[in-house]
């Protein structure tokens, strides 16, 4: 009877340790879940690729060291997904790599959050590239490169459209963004009178080459293109002609006279999960060391101002936002794409498709 | 509840009984659930955008009769297609034939060579004609070193290079169902033209030739449909002038955003397939074609 009851109440202890653990544990769980509202995981999402590794350095760690968590998605953040997400109330992505186009298409439809500038510090990046939805988190260039086996001298964006004075094929992109600047830019418009562009005078001059221009889709059909020799000049992203010039020792050049400089935007998706998180994320991205890293990684020119000290003298020619070469560029206006991107966009694909 | 309705049990109630039709549907019923969750629904889904997005109405099917854009992308498609299939039954028909009356050593042989290419990625492919094809290609360098031509051919970044790339592709799906019909053909009706004083070329052309047509009429329609639909390879073998449907529609969901735009095209996609399939199963028995009965 005794070993019996010993046992009963050795149970009964154990049902009410076991009682008493049921009824703490939510509240356990819940200030460990209240801990971790406190600092939500952040998901950014870029194109993948050299990005993963170059981001993981540059964002990922220094925002970890202050207490943020990053986890990055290379799934590519394409307009229309960005949109059925918001649309769908699932989303599942906090900041976004985009670009002008993303605030012209996503702006209007409201499917972006206003960047809160009171936790994002608008002195860090240059003034005209902190837009109400979006804010600069790198700079670009789409820029002349050309072959320097078949074109001796250095030529000019007007040399692009002169088929006399150089022959053969030329490259460009299949989006109207940039190219329909430079074809402007090579016929003489100033750099700082292109806005509004004057779309019919940029398909006039593009009309004169139109029967020799292959348009690439993807960077890296733009680097094939230049490597195998298929066209003798081309208009592409800086950071893919710097690593063709690395690749094919010099036989590739690129300028940035007379280039387009572009902010690379982040843009934080309506309703996103980690709320107010992400813009402590893109704050913390705002540092100069990190912009410094991706600079030498992938060529992405700091967007921070304060960064263009830093950077090693070697480095500073392929950097698009370095002084020297911003002031031989015309800048991007996002206005006029807001109001134009879709149908110059279309204009654009009908004209090389016709 | 299904198992023991499934076999009979007379101590069940009479409404749990299922007779044997009934048990058949029973047992397609995940399937068929799994078509209208997975299939019918996002379809529906597609159409209703077409005549919703941005404003109720026909307005982006107007925009067939209206849209020199459009009118002229899906010429594009059109003439694109119907070339790629003519071409591509043209050669699939040769193969065919070729293989039915080989050796069955040879035929293990050429079957690799059908099927291999069929598993090997489009994106892989495009490539390795753009490797071929350009104008400092294997093709053109052979051409000009042999003297045969002394300045390069445009074989790529044209609706050459499209349908070069798409014709290559498409073989397979022309192949297999004309061999699959000429196999079939009793090969005695030809040794009987043959005795009653046809020549080969009357007794192929009267008896070989209408008993392969089903076959033919099967792999036209099967490359036609997947022709209307390509995207890699005019993408990439068309050096960025060749805009066809799929491209078109692309640009429109992803990147300009016009939802209605590319939902009414992929819904006119539909609609000229399906409307294809109806008035060639008034000529053909289109079960017979694709295997069943």
């Amino acid at each position: 009877m005794t070993k019996h009851n010993a046992i009963s109440a050795l149970s009964r202890r154990n049902l009410l340790k076991a009682g008493a653990g049921l009824i703490t544990a939510p509240a356990v769980l819940g200030s460990a879940s209240a801990f971790a509202q406190a600092r939500k995981e952040v998901v950014l999402v870029n194109y993948g690729g050299a990005a993963m590794k170059a981001f993981d350095e540059a964002y990922v760690q220094p925002f970890a060291a202050q207490g943020g968590r990053i986890v990055l998605d290379g799934s590519g953040p394409l307009n229309g997904k960005i949109l059925t997400m918001v649309q769908s109330r699932n989303v599942t992505w906090d900041i976004c790599d985009g670009g002008i186009t993303t605030l012209a298409e996503l702006g209007p439809r409201n499917a972006l959050e206003k960047i809160d500038y009171s936790i994002v510090d608008k002195t860090k990046v240059p003034a005209e590239f902190a837009y109400e939805n979006g804010v600069v988190n790198y700079m670009f260039s789409s820029v002349l490169a050309w072959d320097t086996a078949k074109v001796k001298e250095t030529p000019t964006l007007a040399d692009f459209f002169d088929l006399k004075k150089y022959p053969g094929r030329r490259m460009m992109r299949k989006d109207s963004q940039a190219m329909l600047e430079l074809c402007l830019l090579a016929d003489g418009v100033p750099l700082d009178k292109l806005y509004p562009l004057d779309t019919r005078r940029a398909f006039a001059k593009l009309a004169t080459i139109k029967k020799e221009v292959l348009y690439w889709n993807s960077g890296a059909e733009s680097q094939s293109l230049m490597r195998d020799g298929e066209c003798v000049m081309g208009l592409l992203w800086h950071t893919r002609a710097n690593i063709l010039k690395g690749e094919t020792n010099n036989r590739i050049a690129f300028t940035f006279k007379d280039g387009l400089l572009q902010p690379g935007l982040w843009v934080v998706p309506k309703g996103n999960p980690a709320g107010a998180e992400a813009f402590r994320a893109i704050a913390s991205m705002q540092q100069p060391e990190g912009q410094v890293k991706l600079l030498a990684a992938m060529g992405n020119g700091p967007s921070n101002p304060a960064a263009q000290a830093l950077v090693p003298a070697a480095q500073r020619a392929m950097n698009p936002a370095d002084p020297a070469n911003a002031a031989v560029q015309a800048k991007i206006n996002a206005a006029w794409y807001i109001e134009n991107h879709s149908k110059t966009f279309q204009a654009y694909l009908d004209f090389i498709s016709s | 509840m299904t198992a023991p309705a499934a076999r009979p049990m007379p101590s069940l109630p009479r409404g749990l009984h299922f007779s044997a039709t009934g048990r058949y549907w029973l047992l397609i019923m995940p399937a068929l659930a799994m078509m209208v969750v997975f299939y019918l629904y996002p379809i529906s889904r597609v159409l209703w955008m077409s005549v919703t997005e941005p404003q109720p109405g026909i307005d982006n099917f107007a925009l067939l009769a209206t849209s020199a854009s459009i009118q002229r992308m899906l010429m594009t498609t059109a003439r694109i297609s119907i070339i790629t299939t003519l071409i591509t039954l043209v050669l699939a028909y040769v193969v065919s034939y070729v293989l039915v009356h080989s050796s069955e050593r040879v035929q293990r042989w050429m079957f690799l060579g059908v099927l291999v290419p069929l598993w090997i990625s489009v994106l892989v492919r495009a490539f390795a004609w753009f490797v071929l094809l350009r104008r400092e290609g294997l093709i053109n360098n052979t051409l000009i070193s042999t003297g045969l031509i002394d300045t390069p051919l445009s074989l790529i970044w044209n609706e050459t290079g499209v349908m070069i790339g798409m014709v290559h592709y498409m073989l397979p799906f022309g192949i297999l169902p004309i061999y699959a019909n000429m196999r079939d053909i009793d090969q005695r009706c030809i040794a009987a033209a043959r005795g009653l004083g046809a020549t080969r070329g009357v007794a192929f052309r009267k008896v070989f030739l209408p008993l392969s047509t089903p076959g033919v009429v099967g792999a036209g329609i099967l490359v036609f449909i997947f022709s209307l639909g390509f995207f890699v390879t005019p993408a990439i073998l068309g050096g960025g002038k060749t805009l066809m449907i799929a491209e078109y529609i692309k640009v429109q969901i992803l990147e300009i955003v016009r939802w209605g735009v590319g939902t009414m095209l992929a819904a006119t996609l539909l609609i000229v397939i399906g409307g294809l399939l109806a008035v060639l199963s008034r000529i053909v028995d289109l079960r017979k074609l694709f295997g069943a009965g």
